[in-house]
């Protein structure tokens, strides 16, 4: 039995939830837009996984009879309030629940896609970034500084630069330019993060378990992500990776824990691998409708065991 | 702190593994080390070391490839009004180790300077704006704050959270001692309740209590009818959010369903008189007095530490039905848990973790 945790709205758990019937697997979904809501359950951590149950509104799951859970948690906006809670109470009533599921996740033996210990690391880009150097890709020479002459330097050094956040938040990749470069005191109030830009195109991995799909990625955009609000087009294509770099990669997601995980990759005209991150809730609907690659099929395949 | 060392310590530290890579600047690393410091460059070295300075004909501590002239300085990353900030602070200075207690090591006028490229990370830290600290060791008791004074609620958000990424980052490449060297998992939660502990808990072979978590009231009155079966009249009640606590007696479990109807909760079964344990580096400190048991925790403990990467932590043991067991886990310890001989035992500790590069350096010295 599989346990889909999430909310049918989103586009990545309903293909999730329709490749799982297209396999003619049997799954349950935990619809987080209402949890607890609607739902009971009761577990036991017993220091050999959990025991216990979870009950839906026409069906109950053993805990052991689990052979995997994908769970893609809703933003605020995705959740629905409990009837005669104030706001505030909801926000702690969302918390709670959130809690409890990933309190849950973190005990069961099978499968979890993913757990949430793994995903922090994407708080911090240029911690991740050492993580990732130190399983073996090589990542994009960094400078995190509030010093501007620190700044005129790197980019005297590398001359075509970039800058995004070093959290998660406000995450948008921008070249720095002229005008960027006139502002740079403003960084005596808190540090940024500068990438040297690095020419060459952009690779989408998705790692499933201990399976690898890539994809080239055309676009003309900065950060293809954002092309659409340019005007610019994106074009995938299925490409193989070098061997040592798919098994970094493989080793990146099992240093983070991480059973799926999407790794962006640029490789330069001269052949060399670069890595930019790890995105441990990928939404790789974006990248199946545009590559073909068979991921949510191989992310069913892991859940079923 | 300038010390002399002929070459041949340097030959005798390299021997021991101490130090690689000295007399070895790539071209790479010079240019790197040229663009982050002003000062003359001198030997880049991949460990926390001391080595000469040939330029300058003098030794300094280096951190990680890059050279700093200044004195060495240990960070307690924290609140001045912290005890535990407050005594390491104390015993360093009655060492005459500089330290100093830093709330923000970014806030201006600080000047950070944190680089990683193939050669791996190189940071550098000057909290006066000006002169370079050679960071020597550090005890992380709390992240950052950033004063929101002034600052648009979002942008404070934003800048909050920018500063907590950087320090994660530059905390997690330093090869000095960092006491409570955070991963992501417990930079960002550092606070969690038992039981977000119990897997690692059960993997390390430590004890808990019986507990369910629930919010369906039949599982609830069948927990209570287990812990009644063996003589226990009630049932610690807490969120899954904190590391609140609430005892559930006789008289409240009808009050439960109502709860239950709103939230999962957790159950566990009452505990006696808590004794804790604080791990400091290789120790374990036991207050008020040490468990019969305490030998055979031992080990679990030290996996417990060694699992998480943290070298200060405090756990709570307390009698329940089946012995004793852990009834509570904080990765920042608190002081004021634990009476005056303990903490002057676990101040010491960290003093000592701290400056466990100080006594090298003070054997290299008595070598040359």
């Amino acid at each position: 039995m599989i346990l889909v945790c999430g909310g049918l709205l989103d586009g990545v758990t309903e293909l999730v939830c329709a490749r799982l019937d297209a396999c003619g697997y049997t799954w349950h979904l935990l619809d987080l837009a209402r949890f607890p809501t609607g739902y009971r359950l009761a577990w036991r951590p017993t220091g050999a996984g959990a025991e216990g149950h979870i009950a839906g509104p026409d069906w109950t799951v053993d805990l052991a009879d689990l052979s995997g859970v994908y769970v893609r948690f809703l933003g605020p906006e995705g959740r629905l309030p409990q009837p005669d809670a104030s706001p505030e109470d909801g926000v702690a009533l969302r918390a709670e629940a959130d809690a409890c599921l990933n309190a849950l996740f973190e005990d069961l033996r099978c499968p979890v896609v993913n757990r949430v210990g793994g995903g922090m690391s994407n708080n911090s880009k240029p911690y991740q970034a050492l993580l990732l150097q130190r399983a073996g890709l090589e990542v994009p020479p960094t400078l995190v500084t509030n010093d501007p002459a620190a700044v005129r330097a790197f980019h005297d050094e590398h001359g075509d630069v970039i800058y995004k956040s070093a959290s998660g938040v406000r995450s948008i990749v921008r070249r720095l330019g002229a005008e960027q470069l006139a502002r740079l005191d403003a960084l005596r109030d808190g540090p940024a993060q500068f990438q040297a830009f690095i020419p060459g195109e952009n690779v989408r991995v998705h790692t499933v378990g201990e399976r690898v799909f890539a994809a080239r990625v055309a676009s003309e955009a900065v950060d293809y992500r954002y092309a659409h609000l340019d005007g610019l087009d994106v074009e995938m294509t299925p490409v193989a990776l070098p061997p040592a770099v798919e098994a970094a990669c493989l080793r990146a997601a099992r240093d983070l824990d991480l059973l799926l995980a999407g790794i962006d990759l640029k490789v330069t005209p001269d052949g060399d691998w670069y890595c930019f991150e790890v995105n441990p809730c990928p939404g790789f609907i974006y990248y199946e409708r545009h590559s073909g690659l068979p991921i949510s099929l191989a992310l069913a395949e892991l859940l079923r065991g | 702190m300038a010390m002399t060392m002929r070459p041949v310590v340097a030959k005798r530290t390299a021997a021991k593994g101490l130090v690689r890579g000295i007399g070895v600047v790539g071209r790479h690393t010079k240019r790197i080390a040229a663009s982050l410091s002003s000062a003359s460059l001198g030997f880049v070295v991949s460990l926390s070391s001391v080595v000469h300075d040939r330029l300058g004909g003098r030794v300094v501590r280096l951190t990680r490839g890059v050279l700093w002239g200044g004195d060495v300085l240990h960070l307690l990353l924290g609140h001045p009004h912290d005890p535990c900030c407050a005594g390491v602070l104390e015993r360093l200075q009655a060492r005459g180790v500089p330290a100093r207690i830093v709330t923000d090591p970014l806030a201006p006028p600080a000047r950070f300077v944190w680089r990683l490229d193939a050669s791996g990370p190189i940071g550098r830290l000057a909290l006066d704006g000006a002169c370079d600290e050679a960071i020597d060791g550090v005890l992380v008791r709390a992240a950052p704050w950033l004063d929101p004074a002034g600052w648009d609620p979002a942008d404070h958000a934003y800048m909050q959270a920018e500063t907590q990424a950087v320090l994660l980052a530059w905390l997690a490449s330093l090869p000095c001692p960092v006491v409570n060297r955070a991963s992501a998992a417990h930079w960002y939660r550092p606070r969690l309740p038992l039981l977000a502990w119990r897997p690692l808990l059960a993997q390390c072979a430590l004890p808990m209590p019986d507990a369910v978590v629930t919010n369906a009231p039949d599982a609830a009155e069948r927990f209570r009818r287990r812990l009644a079966a063996d003589g226990v009249p009630g049932a610690v009640c807490t969120p899954l959010t904190s590391a609140a606590a609430w005892l559930v007696g006789p008289a409240d479990w009808p009050r439960l369903a109502p709860l239950l109807d709103r939230t999962p909760v957790c159950l566990a079964e009452p505990h006696g008189a808590v004794t804790t344990a604080c791990i400091v580096g290789g120790e374990i400190v036991w207050d008020p007095v040490p468990p019969a048991e305490a030998p055979a925790l031992a080990s679990g403990l030290r996996r417990l530490a060694e699992a998480t990467g943290l070298t200060f932590v405090e756990v709570s043991f307390a009698p329940v039905r089946e012995g004793l067991a852990v009834v509570a886990v904080d990765a920042r310890p608190a002081l004021e848990h634990f009476s005056a001989p303990a903490a002057d035992r676990i101040l010491d500790g960290l003093a000592d973790l701290l400056t466990a590069g100080e006594e090298s350096d003070a054997a290299l010295e008595a070598l040359a």
